[in-house]
């Protein structure tokens, strides 16, 4: 017969739920704000848990001198908060969460780039819809003071404040998922190398590159600004969201020269021919020699096994979020089909990304 | 009380409580008609397309279940449950009674009401066969309405929850002019 101990709730200081709270606040950290309060929160007071124990380390603040855990701490410890705070580790049932912390711990999280907390921080305070519009507007202010950096960090903010109502089960943050809008962009196989979005007119690629790594929103709003603005509104977004890009650019130089090289020996077939080899066997030679997946692995940074077309725009799409907006398919033989990188050459926002060469 | 976000299809139709099968049946087909004749004169965006789609998809929901007298009494009962749970909720929650058991009891209620009249028997009433005569629709109709009609639904779900009470926290004092300088001051701050 199994042998039943009484546990009893050990006693934890007031100091210590502020600490925990504020810590959880200042980190803009919503999982560990919610553990707080839930029915086994070690901090309860009917909790056997142990909350100075390494177990629960992650809890406590790890930097008591942070000026951000000051501010919450100071925020927790007003008397109308911590009474509430105490009534609700008290009591049975859902605990009702002070709205001053949440948003507290929202604007935290907004300004660590926890933008998926920060979303449903400032839903839960329904003002989410709101907040997004005042990161536009102040958007819009840095662009007409041609604060470009600040005006991509608003931008940025604003967009990733957006919410999928849809979502199953429940509604949740629409996060950035460039891997599935990249495939969606090239879902069509362009019938003229024309129809591919890296070919398209500069307006036009300027506007669903704004759509793409945005929102249509976002972009819709920048329609009214002239178009240097516009590009220079994205350069500072690609490199923003991309520190790599730099390394991308040199490994598209790559992948354009191999392009080159491989089109020269289209040029000049007679350098290759080989006396008295049949057809067949100059078409198998020189398929050998031009190793077409060579191009998109040279474009990604490494090569993926038997990898198709979309495997490595996925990929290239996680790495490089911009990447998609200067690449095409390409079908080069019966089985093969490949991404290849196009541009338009006296493209702006092409010589600007440093992505054209000589 | 408030009876907004729950799809009223008698309203829908321009019909009273008491009106006859005959009744629904001219309204429908008078509205689907100056339906149809629109999305003849309209360049189709596809905003534009939702937005017809849904509305084409409502019509038929509202033939489907108001000419039939079992559906229609369903209806009218779960509709006017689920406006008497929001209103009970929200006199319970005034009075700072412990609501948490009727604030389960109305979700429930809405998420069933929400389901139950505004996608699974308007995808229902797109295979009726006299909705599909009066409103051409087909298979191709109802992919494009599945994805209309969830989005619908929780939009609907959202902003019946904006109205109601808060529960899962204290309900929020939002100084605008203060959010409008933090929004300032998380822009001017690069980061951690």
């Amino acid at each position: 017969m199994a042998s039943t101990a009484t546990l009893n709730p050990v006693p934890v200081s007031q100091d210590t739920v502020d600490a925990c709270i504020a810590w959880a606040v200042s980190r803009g950290d919503m999982v560990n704000f919610r553990f707080c309060f839930i029915s086994y929160s070690p901090l309860r007071s009917d909790s056997t848990e142990d909350v100075s124990t390494p177990k629960y380390s992650y809890l406590r603040p790890a930097d008591e001198n942070d000026p951000h855990y000051r501010e919450a701490l100071e925020l927790v410890q007003r008397p109308e908060i911590r009474d509430h705070v105490s009534a609700q580790l008290s009591k049975k049932g859902q605990a009702q969460l002070p709205w001053e912390l949440v948003l507290k711990l929202a604007d935290n999280a907004v300004r660590l780039n926890k933008m998926t907390t920060a979303a449903q921080a400032y839903e839960l305070l329904r003002i989410r819809r709101r907040m997004m519009e005042l990161f536009y507007v102040e958007g819009d202010r840095a662009l007409d003071d041609n604060r470009i950096d600040d005006a991509v960090r608003a931008y940025a903010k604003a967009t990733a404040l957006g919410y999928d109502y849809a979502a199953f089960p429940e509604p949740l943050p629409a996060v950035p998922n460039y891997q599935t809008r990249a495939l969606m962009m090239h879902a069509i196989y362009p019938q003229k190398p024309e129809d591919c979005i890296a070919l398209q007119p500069p307006d036009t690629h300027l506007r669903a590159a704004l759509g793409y790594l945005l929102s249509d929103e976002a972009a819709a709003r920048l329609d009214s600004r002239p178009a240097p603005t516009r590009v220079a509104f994205l350069e500072t977004l690609v490199r923003t969201l991309d520190p790599e890009w730099d390394a991308f650019a040199k490994r598209y130089h790559e992948a354009c020269d191999m392009i080159l090289k491989y089109g020269d020996k289209n040029k000049n077939p007679e350098q290759d021919a080989d006396d008295g080899a049949s057809l067949a066997e100059e078409i198998e030679k020189a398929q050998k020699e031009r190793d077409w997946n060579a191009i998109p692995a040279t474009l990604l940074g490494r090569p993926i096994d038997s990898g198709a077309w979309w495997q490595y725009l996925k990929e290239l799409a996680y790495q490089h979020p911009a990447a998609p907006l200067f690449i095409s398919r390409q079908i080069v033989s019966r089985d093969v089909e490949i991404l290849m990188p196009r541009y338009v050459k006296n493209s702006e926002i092409v010589q600007r990304l440093g992505l054209a060469i000589d | 009380m408030s009876d907004s976000g729950y799809i009223n299809y008698f309203e829908l139709l321009g019909l009273e409580a008491e009106a006859k099968p005959g009744e629904v049946r001219n309204a429908y087909k008078k509205l689907m008609k100056g339906l149809v004749g629109d999305i003849a004169q309209t360049q189709i965006t596809p905003d534009r397309r939702d937005q017809f789609l849904l509305k084409m998809a409502q019509l038929n929901a509202g033939f489907y279940i108001l000419r039939d007298k079992e559906r229609r009494a369903k209806f009218a009962e779960d509709r006017a449950r689920v406006i008497d749970l929001e209103a009970r909720w929200r006199e319970a929650g005034e009075r700072g009674e412990n609501v948490e058991a009727l604030r389960r009891e109305y979700d429930g209620a809405l998420k069933h009401f929400l389901a139950t009249y505004m996608e699974e028997l308007i995808l229902e009433a797109g295979r009726d066969a006299e909705c599909v005569e009066a409103s051409h629709w087909d298979p191709s109709h109802e992919r494009h309405a599945s994805r209309v009609l969830r989005h619908y639904r929780q939009r609907q779900y959202n902003e019946i929850h904006e109205r109601l009470p808060f529960y899962e926290i204290t309900k929020p004092v939002i100084d605008w002019d203060e959010r409008a300088r933090a929004a300032a001051a998380l822009v001017a701050s690069k980061g951690a």
